[in-house]
């Protein structure tokens, strides 16, 4: 249903005051290649400045990808000017973080659900809007009399349902979800992942679940990518991935993901050290310097993302031979 | 040393309301608690359950509206009486004593290591200025207790991080700056409220071990507040699950995690989805979490609960001993219920 290839997406490093003048670049998305399938859902982990956001946002063109082809039902649509993209917004829907942020706080619940529907002609009227907006409401567990109030009148667990009321509204057949339950308590969280998971049974939408909690990303995803400055370093079924993590990365990550278990004390290999500079990635693999299998070629080359067993995919020179 | 086995801290049915304009709200409800030398007590709750307020209880932060409406937090320490340890109340203290405990013999770190930090200032002029406060030493010899600190908490380079500024650091650097002030006094209590929670994995995991480390080190004991039973898991001696401005039960952190009884504890581990097994469903607590405003005195679980009966509706349950040193605020008959269900077959 999606297909990504090459993706890329660059940010300039500007500098200069009058003659400005671009210096670098911020390679952010940096040659991801992704397919996801109807009802399916593709987890994207990685630790805070990996790229995993910029990928999900240029995915449904939020942001102009720089190169690469994202394939959307047979169409390419990475190089559509925004007119003829509009039959597209409809499909692709995202679903951020913080809800509090993504809902305009002087509209009513009503209007902003309204909104798209009109806009895309889902709806013909007002009338015919609200008997819409009734059902979706339920759908994400409020009731219709919510209609009239405004998003500050709502915990964070309500807001994030409306946020999601919001993207289903228009029947998507993609839904980029952007952690979408890091701001949310514990007992919430799990109220939202159900939700999420039934409303994937009815609609039959792709998601892309952008988390750094490994623990939801195991539990939600059919598939997995782990994203290292900018790069896909492992991907595969959800239970190859953390059954058997292949990548040093990968590993480290697990490792250090706490468990909910006291008489469990994990051997940890320990990271040194935070994530580089995406400005200045080192040469070779970018993970070499914080790689404890480091050999000479990890220093020299980029390893290939090359496949060690069925779907499961992995750019290491340990696995590449 | 002091002696291993008498607490260091000792809270007693500590109530720490807020007056509202629409009411009281009763953060802390009655807690109670005690830290021995050495020990790591975890409290573990939901937005709003009065896990930090506790805290900030203890180390007296608390502002009108807000005030200490009850309770006794009893501290032992030799500050006022040299040479000779004597339990002093907290509560009671003038803001001038306080100040001799806070950053001294108490200290906190917090979630957000960039509000804890003085922007304008560098590292060393924070570090320096704690160290001068407490201690009896002049600008130098604080500068080298700065850098000796800064190697203990592993920054690399500590030398030249002494001049940066905190933007120029990582988050987990600056989270290793504030651990190494808190400790520079080598206080007797360190409370890190939520301190890797808005850290990566990895760095978390650092910062954990880091802990664990100094902890063995300098004797500290550790009050450790998160909402990540995972966290909890690995950090904690004792734990104590708070709701609703109450604890709801209490207990070593193996009770907790291998025979909780409280029907909020149990949800809370039932819904929680893990990284190192495969779950097909997660089962959800209903509802939301309580707004403690005018709360009646009743079970602040009970509109979630699975269990209520009749008399959860009536009065609210105390805290009782089901085994020694556990305790679980629930009705005796709800818990006889919960036993048969959690021993017979479930679990």
């Amino acid at each position: 249903m999606l297909k990504i290839e090459n993706l890329k997406k660059y940010f300039p490093v500007k500098a200069g005051f009058i003659f400005e003048r671009t210096v670098a670049y911020i390679k952010a998305v940096d040659d991801i290649s992704l397919e996801i399938k109807e009802n399916e859902t593709y987890g994207l982990v990685g630790e805070s400045g990996c790229g995993k956001t910029t990928a999900g946002k240029t995915v449904i063109r939020l942001l102009d990808p720089t190169d690469g082809k994202i394939v959307f039902d047979g169409v390419d649509i990475a190089k559509l000017k925004e007119k003829d993209l509009k039959p597209f917004r409809t499909k692709m829907q995202i679903v951020f973080q913080d809800p509090m942020s993504s809902l305009n706080p002087r509209m009513t619940i009503g209007d902003m659900l309204s909104e798209p529907l009109l806009f895309h002609g889902i709806a013909k009227n007002k009338k015919e809007a609200e008997k819409i907006i009734g059902g979706l409401l339920e759908e994400v567990g409020l009731k219709a009399y919510h209609v009239d109030r405004y998003p500050h009148q709502f915990s964070g667990g309500q807001r994030q349902r409306i946020a999601i009321a919001r993207a289903i509204s228009v029947k998507p057949s993609l839904i980029v979800l952007d952690e979408p339950t890091s701001a949310l308590d514990v007992s919430v969280q799990a109220q939202i992942i159900n939700l999420l998971k039934r409303i994937q049974e009815e609609l039959h939408a792709a998601y892309i679940f952008i988390s750094h909690n490994l623990a939801v990303v195991r539990f939600i995803s059919d598939r997995v990518g782990i994203m290292y400055l900018g790069r896909i370093v492992e991907e595969g079924d959800v239970d190859q991935v953390f059954e058997n993590p292949m990548h040093p990365y990968t590993k480290a990550l697990l490792q250090a993901a706490p468990v909910p278990d006291p008489r469990k004390k994990r051997e940890r290999t320990m990271l040194i050290g935070g994530s580089p500079n995406v400005i200045n990635r080192p040469n070779g693999c970018f993970f070499n310097p914080r790689c404890k299998y480091r050999m000479k070629i990890c220093e020299q080359e980029y390893p290939e993302f090359v496949e060690v067993e069925n779907g499961h995919k992995v750019a290491c020179f340990l696995y590449n031979k | 040393m002091p002696d291993r086995k008498e607490p260091i801290l000792i809270v007693e049915n500590l109530k720490t309301y807020f007056e509202q304009a629409e009411g009281t709200v009763k953060a802390v409800d009655g807690v109670s608690f005690d830290l021995k030398p050495d020990e790591v007590i975890g409290i573990v709750g939901e937005t709003g359950s009065g896990k930090s307020v506790t805290v900030k209880s203890i180390m007296r932060l608390i502002y009108p509206p807000g005030r200490i409406a009850d309770g006794k937090i009893l501290f032992k320490t030799d500050e006022f009486s040299p040479g000779n340890p004597q339990y002093v109340d907290i509560t009671k203290l003038s803001e001038e004593q306080m100040t001799r405990i806070r950053g001294k013999h108490i200290s906190m770190v917090f979630q957000d290591p960039m509000t804890s930090l003085n922007p304008m200032f560098t590292i060393e002029d924070q570090m320096i200025e704690t160290i001068m406060f407490h201690r009896k030493v002049d600008e130098n010899q604080a500068r080298e207790i700065a850098l000796e600190m800064l190697h203990k908490v592993k920054i690399p380079d500590p030398e030249r991080r002494l001049k940066d500024y905190p933007f120029q650091l990582s988050g987990g650097q600056r989270q290793r700056v504030v651990i190494a002030i808190a400790l520079s006094c080598n206080p007797e209590v360190l409370i890190a409220d939520e301190p890797t929670t808005a850290l990566d994995v990895t760095v978390q995991a650092q910062i954990l071990e880091l802990m664990e480390s100094l902890q063995k080190e300098f004797h500290t004991s550790i009050i450790f507040i998160t909402h990540d039973l995972a966290v909890i898991a690995e950090v904690a001696n004792k734990v104590m699950v708070m709701y609703g401005g109450k604890t709801v039960e209490y207990a070593d952190v193996f009770t907790i995690f291998e025979n909780p009884i409280h029907p909020y504890t149990n949800s809370l581990l039932n819904c929680i989805p893990r990284v190192d097994v495969k779950q097909d469903s997660l089962s959800p607590i209903p509802g939301q979490p309580p707004v403690i405003l005018n709360a009646p005195p009743v079970c602040p679980f009970l509109p979630r609960c699975n269990f209520r009966t009749k008399r959860c509706e009536e009065e609210l349950p105390g805290l009782v001993e089901v085994s020694p040193g556990h305790y679980v605020r629930c009705f005796e008959e709800i818990i006889e219920k919960l036993f048969v269900s959690t021993r017979g077959g479930q679990k």
